[in-house]
């Protein structure tokens, strides 16, 4: 148990940390999430995508669509994290380097640890909007549905519409990027000097 | 060691995974919908009695539903006053643009900008239509078309396909039928007039003065290369002739321009006859380069508010090629080595040489000269008459060296050899062919396939509706070495010429941007609203599917209304429509259009307004009332 604190990252684990740092960042140029809202007279289908500071795709039209059940507006002020999340990975991206130049395991346990949890909220948050959009419809709209809420990743049938949703390439590598942490917390430590020389031997010969 | 291959392998499937991630969404972003294409169409005949050509001809013209055309066709409507659009092969009419008409369809000639650009005419007379073009080809920009009646000139953007400019009338010319064609490099839009007349418009000259007081103008319009505005550049003095048809200069021959004549003889009454009698009129050859130079060094005169420039004055800038009686349709080959002359009232066409031509006014070689212009010696700048049977009125070209020559007489279109001049072949078309149109058959490379006849009569051909029967367009199959007529298209009148470009060189959009600089544009309903100022009052209205704001609008008796209304549904087809009942206003707003009207509200009393293009599920619903306060109520 101490160890897991004290130790320290042998090469291997020290890239991949750094392989996580680079995913980070290249996962804030990516759609994190997506819904495309597919009909008969939409045939090229109305998306909204998900990235970590904005929202793309044709968000006027899904909205003018929408006031028809009485749906909220989206719109990007209504996501405060939509102004933290690009911070939160750099942050994250600054610790797993961090993390690779010192070598600490209790700095790449802290930095896995954040992000996994940040991750879990990020899943919470997506649910949360999701559930509050589908759910909070105005009782005067023209068109009465049932509430809904349409799921993270999968399709939902609504009137002439059929939505398929899921994680963008964006959110794949942020994914992919924490799990790199802890797989080399995991298994790319080495515990003292002794083990770390002992280590690097075969591959000398 | 077990660690370090462990290394490897994970690292291994960890870039492997984030290389399928990649190619996932990249193959996702490129072709979304590889799956679903390379779909053939097989058909089978199993009709007993239906003869395999007429299978083999509907198979030509069929579009299968999602498909598109692989032409677009702009037909001129005569004094329909519109432009109609077709796809070929199908020959389905795509759309109607309204040029000099109201058209209610499109509430075209109730905004403020569509009623300015009317003026005070309800109609027009569209004859030419005639595609702008660079280098020679069809550029896909813009259309401009004529009107015979009023002496004007339209623009047509062809990215909305819109009426956006309409000039004139142009002064001085009575009648712009002849010489309807644009320069090689849309650098003029050219007409010349049908009928003589005194200049400017308004003077007075009896009729027994025809020869020495009524003219005869031919007009360049200078276009903009930029946004395709037009502008009067200059005019030339001819003389009183009518001017029938003609054709540009290209390549080879650029620089000038062909213009064929009729009554040479200069009479006034009866035409028919007496317009008739001489043996040969003329096509007028003037070089507009050199009268554009000329104008530039200040040769010309102020007539009417034009630069009318004498091309007496400009030696050299006009010569007169003896051509067949009555020539109707003058056309410049593609190569623009030869002029055809079609004769109307001699069965053949006659071909001329531009390098002969060119070697006439060299040698000084004339046969005499009428009204100050040399007559080039017609023995030495002919090179052919080509017998292509009665009537011929057009000729086209295609890929293969051929030209397409329309028989008004004979109902039929001559294929005929560029090289040898030899007629190769004949079809027979319903009824009366005037002008034809051959894909992209009038530049410097036309691309044969296709040939519409352009038919005056079709009697016996369609369902009967009365009296007057419609004219018709007929599709001719120039694939195969024997011509063939693949369909009859009945058309509203009157055809009269079209042209013919390859759809993928048009170039549209679908939604207008947003601009908050825009005079009168609201994207927010909280900025929509009603201002007034004294008696003015303006309405800033915003729809999108399906209401209005505001939508409950109240004036005073008499107030002058600017209303605005903006189509904030940024979405590809979604059309508002507008219509005030009983006050004789309708007009639409297209995806984030913005358009204007102006009226007096001289009519007490509640008027209500509606969406008039279904637009949604609620449509029916888009609707709200004008109220207009009683004066002795205020
Ligand atoms: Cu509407």
């Amino acid at each position: 148990m101490k160890n897991l604190i004290y130790g320290r990252l042998n090469t291997t684990g020290r890239v991949l940390f750094l392989l996580s740092a680079a995913l980070l960042i290249a996962s804030l140029f990516f759609p994190w999430w997506y819904m495309n809202l597919v009909a008969p007279q939409y045939p090229e289908g109305l998306p909204m995508t998900v990235y970590a500071n904005k929202i793309g795709g044709r968000i006027d039209i899904i909205n003018n669509l929408n006031h028809y059940i009485g749906m909220k507006e989206i719109q990007e002020e209504d996501f405060p994290e939509l102004k933290y999340m690009t911070y939160g990975v750099s942050l994250l991206a600054f610790l797993a380097v961090l993390t690779a130049l010192l070598r600490r395991n209790w700095l790449g346990l802290l930095t896995a640890g954040l992000g996994s949890a940040g991750g879990a909220l990020g899943i919470y948050r997506l649910w949360y909007w999701l559930h509050k959009y589908g759910t909070e419809l105005d009782p005067q709209a023209a068109m009465k549905i049932p509430p809904f809420t349409p799921p993270m990743i999968g399709t939902n049938q609504l009137a002439n519409f059929t939505t398929y949703t899921g994680f963008g390439l964006g959110g794949y590598l942020l994914g992919i990027g924490i799990l790199l942490m802890v797989l080399s917390l995991w298994r790319f430590r080495q515990w003292d000097e002794k083990s770390s020389s002992s280590a690097s031997l075969p591959s000398s010969s | 060691m077990e660690k370090r291959s462990f290394s490897k392998i994970v690292l291994a499937l960890a870039g492997l995974l984030v290389g399928l991630v990649l190619a996932v969404f990249i193959t996702g972003r490129v072709n979304p919908s590889a799956s679903q294409e390379g779909a053939s169409f097989n058909f089978s005949a199993s009709n007993t009695g239906v003869a395999d050509e007429v299978v083999e001809a509907a198979l030509k013209t069929y579009v299968p539903p999602g498909k598109l055309d692989e032409y677009y066709l702009f037909a001129s409507g005569g004094h329909s006053g519109n432009v109609f659009v077709y796809g070929v092969p199908s020959m389905r009419r795509i759309r109607t643009i309204p040029v000099f008409t109201k058209e209610s369809s499109v509430g075209y000639g109730w905004t403020a900008e569509t009623k300015e650009m009317l003026g005070n005419f309800t109609w027009g007379d569209v004859h030419h239509p005639a595609l702008s073009e660079t280098n020679g080809e069809y550029d896909g920009r813009w259309l401009f078309v004529n009107d015979n009646a009023n002496s004007r000139v339209a623009r047509i953007d062809l990215d909305s396909f819109t009426t956006k400019q309409i000039l004139g009338p142009i002064p001085n010319i009575y009648g712009p039928h002849g010489a309807v064609f644009l320069t090689p490099n849309s650098e003029y839009f050219m007409m010349a007039s049908r009928f003589a007349g005194p200049i400017p418009f308004g003077k007075y000259a009896p009729i027994e003065k025809f020869k020495d007081e009524y003219y005869c103008v031919l007009a360049a319009i200078a276009i903009d290369p930029e946004n395709g505005n037009m502008s009067l550049a200059w005019e030339a003095l001819l003389p009183p002739w009518s001017y029938d048809l003609s054709d540009a200069g290209k390549l080879v021959s650029d620089g000038w321009m062909f213009l064929t004549s009729y009554n040479t003889e200069e009479a006034y009454t009866l035409l028919e006859v007496n317009a008739s009698q001489r043996e040969r009129d003329y096509i007028v050859a003037m070089n507009w380069k050199m009268l554009e130079k000329a104008v530039q060094e200040g040769k010309y005169k102020e007539i009417g508010g034009a630069k009318v420039i004498d091309p007496r004055d400009v030696p050299g800038s006009t010569y007169l090629i003896p051509c067949a009686k009555s020539p109707h349709g003058v056309d410049v080959s593609p190569d623009g080595k030869y002029i055809i002359g079609n004769g109307k009232l001699s069965p053949t066409v006659t071909v001329f040489s531009f390098e002969k031509f060119m070697e006439c006014i060299e040698n000084k070689d004339f046969q005499g000269e009428e009204r100050g212009f040399p007559i080039v010696n017609y023995d030495k700048v002919r090179v052919a008459e080509v017998e292509v049977g009665l009537g011929p009125l057009h000729t086209q070209f295609d890929d293969q060296g051929y030209a397409y020559t329309s028989l008004f007489v004979e109902s039929a279109v001559a294929k005929w050899s560029l090289t040898d001049f030899k007629v190769v072949d004949k079809v027979q078309v319903h009824y009366c062919p005037g002008h034809l149109c051959a894909a992209e058959g009038d530049t410097v490379s036309p691309d044969g396939k296709y040939l519409v006849a352009l038919n005056k009569l079709a009697k016996d051909k369609f369902l009967s509706v009365g009296p007057s029967h419609p004219e018709s367009m007929q599709l001719v199959d120039l694939t195969s070495p024997k011509m063939k007529v693949l369909f009859d298209n009945p058309v509203d009148p009157e055809p009269h010429y079209a042209q013919m470009i390859k759809a993928d060189k048009i170039k549209t959009f679908e939604v207008y941007p947003k601009d908050e600089q825009l005079e009168g544009a609201v994207y927010k309903k909280e900025d929509a609203r009603v201002e007034r100022n004294g008696n003015r009052v303006n309405v800033y209205m915003m729809s999108y599917r399906s209401r209005y704001y505001p939508d409950v609008v109240e004036v005073n008796e008499g107030d002058h209304v600017t209303w605005y209304l903006t189509n904030t549904d940024f979405d590809e087809d979604i059309t508002h429509g507008f219509a005030i009942c009983l006050y004789d206003i309708n007009f639409e707003v297209q995806p984030g259009q913005t358009e204007k009207i102006e009226f007096v509200a001289d009519k007490p009393g509640v008027y209500p307004f509606y969406c008039t293009n279904f637009c949604s599920a609620l449509h029916q619903e888009m609707q709200g009332f004008l109220i207009v306060k009683p004066k002795d109520q205020q």
